[in-house]
């Protein structure tokens, strides 16, 4: 144990006290040892549960490559989707914090509606409907306009994801951006700084350390809402998974894979968070 | 001879209201002659800080003409220089805050250089090279690389102040410096204040700290209600004030 060594004879603390910090040591590094044996348990009965449901291991084995191969999908709709909801999400929080009537109705009634109507109909309307804006348009003269309200399916599933969470993180954003101290606004001004000085260097790189935890948050989200593109057929890794399990009548197995394959991502994207946040915590009194 | 007696600071007939009807000052003037010292006193809630704070706009006066280095601005007005102007105000008055308010996610030095950099548009090489004779002014030097949640609140302030500095100001404010201190730290703060007054800069302090008061201090302004209610040299104001108002005031903080 490393406590004792740290508190040598003679250094002036009674006996009694270095007994009940070693104590308390100790009682710490037990519930660290249980803590794990419990995980151990825990994964060692889920295992057994797949087994008892006699699942067909091999089967699953043939058709990871196939699988697999929906990966790049995934991943690239997701990236897209992130880099377009993280752009949104500036611009909005900027406009729901604007002092310009046009741009914070604009901002706010985004949010709203965005928010307030589901995932899978604003994909629809993405991919089915805006074509027939598009006819709208035509009537009106605009001729041509119409192929280019006929979305890919690629492209229909990254704006959908993209401004639905964009929405999301306007607030998130912007709530993030609230939550510093007025006075770090004053003191920038203070120094004469210009209002688009004092959000850059100032607000904006203390903001991003709040909001780090919940905008992950929303990227470990957007991760498995991407499976909503497999609506429109593309071959992402959900419609892969759903399409081997029922050709071959065993979709059990098909989205145990699948269901996997998320949480793997998803674990690893929680290290990369929790790295990034140590990072950003430099200067910060409660990291050592 | 004109230009010697101009006032550094001027502020004529300054109202500040808050909505709906919170009538905070009430028609003050100030004259900040270049070099002097002001002790602006006062019970809480007198105005003090406001005003303080409407010399560099940081609170909007709701009458009245603030004048600082020259450069005047009056209340109300709206003509499409005027954040400029407020901008050039600001550029030439440091402001010390009773929070420090110094930026968390940078280290001490890019906290004073911060100002240089952005705001004056000086070569990085040359705004370090300033800081780090201010920091040795304040005498912090060592922490050049630390963040200022590692500092005590002293040393805090005390960068604060060279933040300040570094833009090299016209004017200093302090609003309230040492209030927020434990009281052992409070000495080393007001021993850079008094060095700062002693180099000649014009200083406004709100403040109740009393050595500075007194003995640094060329001036003190009594505030009530706000309106001043008397002001004089430190002598006159602590040992014999004229208004029962400032006698009561004196004896809570004595």
């Amino acid at each position: 144990m490393k406590a004792d060594t740290n508190f040598s004879e003679g250094s002036g603390i009674p006996a009694e006290a270095r007994k009940t910090l070693l104590q308390i040591e100790t009682d710490r590094a037990t519930y660290k040892r249980k803590l794990i044996i419990s995980f151990i348990i825990l994964a060692i009965a889920m295992i057994m549960v797949l087994i008892a449901l006699k699942l067909d291991f091999r089967f699953m084995k043939t058709q990871l490559p196939f699988i697999f191969a929906g990966m790049g999908y995934t991943l690239f709709v997701s990236f897209m989707a992130i880099s377009l909801a993280s752009f949104l999400a500036i611009v909005g929080a900027l406009g729901r914090l604007s002092k310009n009537p046009v741009f914070n109705s604009i901002a706010s009634s985004y949010v709203s509606l965005i928010r307030g109507t589901p995932l899978l109909v604003q994909v629809y309307m993405w991919y089915l409907a805006l074509p027939q804006i598009g006819k709208a348009l035509e009537g009106y003269g605009f001729t041509g306009i119409q192929a280019f309200f006929t979305l890919p399916a690629l492209t229909a599933g990254i704006l959908a994801l993209g401004v639905c969470y964009g929405a999301y993180m306007t607030e998130t954003v912007r709530a993030g951006i609230q939550s510093i101290d007025p006075g770090q606004t004053e003191a920038a001004n203070a120094l004469g700084m210009t209002r688009s000085q004092t959000m850059k260097r100032i607000i904006f790189p203390q903001a991003l350390r709040v909001i780090i935890p919940p905008v992950s948050n929303e990227f470990i989200a957007m991760i498995k809402d991407s499976s909503l593109v497999s609506l429109m057929g593309v071959w992402e890794l959900s419609y892969r998974a759903i399409k081997m399990g029922r050709r071959h009548f065993q979709s059990l197995e098909m989205l145990i894979t699948v269901a996997l394959i998320y949480w793997m991502m998803c674990i690893l994207l929680q290290y990369f968070q929790e790295k990034l946040e140590t990072h950003m915590a430099r200067g910060d009194r409660s990291i050592r | 001879m004109i230009k010697n007696d101009s006032p550094m600071v001027k502020i004529t007939d300054i109202h500040k209201v808050f909505f709906p009807d919170m009538h905070v000052l009430r028609g003050i003037d100030l004259e900040v002659k270049k070099g002097e010292t002001v002790a602006i006193l006062g019970a809480s809630g007198s105005g003090k800080s406001t005003l303080l704070r409407c010399i560099n706009f940081l609170e909007e006066p709701t009458a009245g003409t603030v004048e600082v280095d020259g450069i005047t601005i009056e209340a109300g007005e709206n003509d499409k220089q005027r954040n400029g102007r407020i901008r050039d105000i600001r550029k030439r008055t440091g402001m010390c805050f009773q929070a420090f308010n110094l930026f968390p996610h940078m280290t001490v030095l890019e906290n004073i250089i911060e100002g240089p950099v952005t705001v004056l548009h000086q070569k990085k090489e040359a705004a370090i090279a300033y800081a780090e004779q201010l920091l040795q002014w304040i005498g912090l030097s060592e922490k050049r690389g630390e963040h200022p949640s590692r500092l005590s609140g002293g040393q805090q302030q005390r960068v604060a102040i060279a933040r300040s500095l570094a833009m090299k100001p016209k004017v200093m404010l302090f609003d309230e410096p040492t209030s927020a201190l434990d009281p052992e730290l409070v000495g080393e703060v007001v021993e850079v204040m008094e060095r700062l007054a002693k180099e000649g800069m014009t200083i406004i302090a709100v403040t109740h700290e009393l050595h500075f008061a007194r003995d640094v201090a060329d001036r003190i302004l009594i505030m009530d209600n706000g309106n001043w209610v008397e002001q004089g040299p430190p002598e006159k104001i602590f040992n014999n004030p004229e208004q029962e108002r400032t006698r009561q005031f004196l004896a809570h903080i004595l």
